[in-house]
């Protein structure tokens, strides 16, 4: 997810290419099956998996379960703007705070906190809130890492033009630190989104709650198969076209 | 001093024997979206052996066209190349290229690096690490032999880089720029130990440089590049005394041959930043 | 997924190294007084917040469990297993997507955006195809550390400095002394960093899966602590857990040798 090199300039014939791979796989598939060299009862036709598509949107109002997963993220994303972005700030300006706390917070992005669920399951019940708190837990140290990383990384030259015009410490920060960690801090949250919506998603398939994760696990507990294929696809072009928005708006706000 | 108007094949060098490198009617032409370039156009010139030639041009001018040419990675266009009279098709073992990048592997130590091209010519271990540390203690940095690259300075880098090239004991070490990203003082130190190098060896040195102080303090020759097409401009023995050392440059004669390329230079490289000037205004 | 923790400007102010210890042990003791205070007071629901001793009496008790080191043995055979299964399969499609622009063109910007999905909800399909047993979540930690080093792999070969691979020409090297003396070498970052995040995702994978339906491994045990609301023992095995993944990743990073420059 680093440098955007030549692979993702857009040629003419890149994207129809995809397409065709894309129908090619889902061709192969469906003739496997028609052949019997594939099995049917755990691989569902293409054909029927699309026609279930219009099943999982108007009779089991899977719209409506997407709508649930994005007010969890939405949840999520309120408090890594206001915890975890000013939380960044915090450290970054008291640089003693980082030093001692830099390498645990890094140390914190290793470690599976998903994990802790069934702990948020004892304090917020089976409720949204569960879901909303652990997915702020995964997000939380790319926030702050990239948040103290932008406003550290801040060019010295910067700086000195500041105190040059001799701005207060509060102008300093809000006309030269902040604008230039800026685009670090969107970074920073882009990425603590996406694992945001990861364990939203996961949690809600965990503890059968919720939105787009929940849905997929009824469906496949009924042994619907096409159905559950249907909102499987769904929920991985769902969460394509969050991170496209996403980076879409971090280019546009930088 | 001697000035040959017309490109030479064989003039100045202390030696009448066949010389080491001739370019012969060089050419390369690059197709672009905006038409084919001109890199280098009908270039000839020779280098004899253990005569040190310099290549000189402003920066665009085809200088590390010619490089990868002698050095065989890029196939000319037209006109041939030949080292000790055989044809350069693709990189000859009797060539050793010094690259202008950082070029030495991270993930080697010194004499590891050093000991490269024996490596892949199948020396064993125990001998090319001997081979190998000769050279490094030619280039003077013995005691860094277990060094790693991230542990040195960018000089240091750049030594055990020209190491790497003599290791091979080729027939020609071919520069390119090898000092370009160090300071002045560092530049012209370590001049003087390619020149120790050089007499120590006897080895004949085809440089590509813009620098004309470093161009002057260690050659025989100097070929002057023209601004697009690269063409030989002309060719200028410098008859300075040897051995040299870098305090050559405070010389009279010294400053003459500066005022006098400098003169050939000018007019090119002003060519060479109105032409990226306008490219930039139209961008 | 991203590399986050680029911290290394950041750590290279060495300044204050003792006001930095004191921040250390003044956080700590502040952090475990509030958590003991709040455990006696019984402020927050007393199972949520144990007491200090009994968190490290549920460590203890996690350890002393006869099961424990097999159910261990289950879940790091599981991450191993599918971490090498993601890294034969990754490395293998990173180095044709590497050195092959067209299909990098086609299929990358498609991994691209495959890789930030929540790979658990294949969940349901792979107990379907490897059953309820191992094979599900090794199915399941495969697809999830498949991506990282796919798309490691794929831009470390093409982000190679070229003048290594020039050097190799320049001095005649053949085909495998490149592949062997330069490409593998020049590689070596981009890969480990690859499997430091694969493993990561794989854990992740493999430990949320054995909470969901599994009958052995660490994460069927934290379902079954947290089943018999015995939440000290919970704590201690996830503090065990993160214990290890942090020390793995911590490892990895050792490994990764940093370019000049």
């Amino acid at each position: 997810m680093t440098a955007k090199s030549a692979i993702f300039q857009k040629e003419k014939w890149v994207i129809p290419l995809q397409l065709g791979v894309t129908f090619l796989f889902f061709a192969i598939i469906e003739i496997a099956i028609e052949l019997k060299w594939l099995n049917e009862y755990v691989l569902s036709r293409p054909s029927k998996i699309f026609f279930a598509f219009h099943r999982i949107i108007v009779e089991e109002s899977i719209l409506s379960y997407t709508a649930v997963t994005f007010m969890e993220v939405l949840g999520a994303s309120l408090g890594l703007i206001f915890i975890a972005i000013p939380f960044g700030i915090l450290l970054a300006q008291k640089k003693v705070l980082w030093q001692a706390w830099g390498d645990w917070v890094s140390a914190l992005a290793a470690a599976p906190i998903v994990l802790l669920y069934p702990l948020f399951l004892v304090v917020f019940g089976r409720s949204p809130m569960t879901i909303i708190v652990i997915a702020f837990l995964t997000g939380f140290s790319p926030v702050v890492i990239k948040t103290v990383e932008g406003i550290t990384n801040v060019r010295q030259v910067l700086k000195d033009v500041g105190r040059s015009f001799n701005l207060s410490a509060y102008q300093q920060f809000k006309l030269i630190t902040l604008p230039a960690a800026l685009p670090a801090i969107f970074l920073g949250l882009r990425l603590g989104l996406i694992y945001a919506m990861i364990t939203v998603v996961a949690v809600e398939y965990l503890i059968d709650l919720g939105g787009l994760g929940n849905i997929v696990g009824e469906l496949a507990e009924r042994y619907d198969l096409p159905a559950t294929y249907a909102a499987m696809c769904f929920v991985v072009g769902v969460s394509i076209l969050f991170f496209a928005f996403l980076e879409r708006l971090e280019k546009w706000l930088t | 001093m001697k000035v040959n108007k017309k490109p030479a094949v064989s003039v100045g060098g202390a030696s009448s024997e066949q010389p080491v490198l001739v370019v012969d009617k060089i050419s390369k032409v690059y197709q672009t979206n905006s038409g084919s370039l001109i890199a280098v156009d009908g270039m000839s010139f020779s280098v004899n052996p253990q005569e040190v030639v310099s290549v000189i041009g402003p920066s665009g001018c085809g200088k590390s066209t010619l490089f990868n040419l002698i050095g065989g990675l890029t196939p000319p266009s037209s006109g041939k190349i030949s080292v000790s009279g055989m044809p350069v098709n693709g990189p000859h073992p009797s060539i050793s290229m010094v690259f202008q990048e950082e070029s030495i592997f991270p993930w080697r130590n010194v004499v590891n690096n050093v000991a490269f091209p024996l490596e892949i010519n199948g020396v064993p271990k125990a001998e090319r690490e001997e081979h190998a540390r000769r050279f490094i203690q030619m280039v003077g940095l013995e005691g860094f032999e277990n060094h790693t690259p991230s542990q040195l300075s960018g000089g240091m880098r750049q030594r055990v880089a020209i190491a790497r090239g003599l290791a091979s004991e080729p027939k020609l070490l071919l520069m390119d720029e090898p000092f370009a990203a160090l300071d002045e003082q560092t530049r012209l130190l370590l001049g003087d130990k390619v020149i120790q190098m050089q007499q120590e060896l006897k080895q004949t040195i085809l440089l590509i440089t813009h620098n004309i102080t470093e161009a002057i303090q260690l050659s025989d020759r100097i070929v002057v590049m023209s601004y697009r097409p690269g063409r030989l401009k002309r060719i200028i023995d410098i008859d300075l005394p040897r051995p040299r050392t870098s305090e050559i440059v405070s010389s009279e004669e010294f400053g003459r041959y500066v005022a006098m390329i400098w003169d050939d230079l000018r007019e090119e490289a002003s060519k060479g930043m109105a032409a990226a000037d306008s490219a930039r205004a139209t961008t | 997924m991203a590399n986050i923790a680029n911290t290394n400007e950041l750590k290279a102010n060495k300044t204050g190294v003792s006001a930095k210890l004191i921040v250390r042990i003044v956080s700590i003791t502040v952090v475990l007084a509030l958590w003991e205070g709040i455990a006696r007071s019984g402020l927050l629901y007393k199972d949520v917040v144990p007491t200090i001793s009994a968190i490290l009496y549920g460590i203890w008790e996690v350890l002393a469990d006869p099961t424990f080191f097999r159910q261990a043995g289950v879940t790091l055979g599981e991450i191993t297993l599918s971490v090498i299964l993601g890294a034969a399969t990754g490395i293998t499609v990173g180095i044709i997507l590497g050195s092959r622009p067209f299909f990098a063109k086609i299929f990358e910007p498609l991994l691209h955006y495959l890789a930030p999905t929540p790979k658990i909800i294949f969940f349901p399909l792979l107990i379907m195809w490897f059953g309820i047993g191992e094979g599900s979540k090794i199915a399941m930690g495969t697809i999830s550390s498949f991506f990282p080093i796919v798309l490691s792999v794929a831009s470390g070969m093409r982000h190679i400095n070229p003048v290594y691979v020039r050097v190799g020409r320049s001095f005649r090297a053949t085909a495998w002394q490149q592949a062997t003396k330069i490409y593998i070498p020049a590689m070596r970052d981009p890969v480990v960093n690859g499997l430091r995040l694969a493993f990561g995702v794989s854990t992740i994978g493999v430990l949320l899966a054995e909470t969901k339906f599994a009958q052995s491994g660490l994460g069927f045990m934290v379902t079954r602590y947290y089943q018999q609301f015995n939440m000290p023992s919970m704590y201690g095995i996830v503090l065990i857990i993160f214990a290890f993944a942090i020390f793995v990743n911590w490892l990895f990073g050792k490994l990764i040798v940093e370019e000049t420059q």
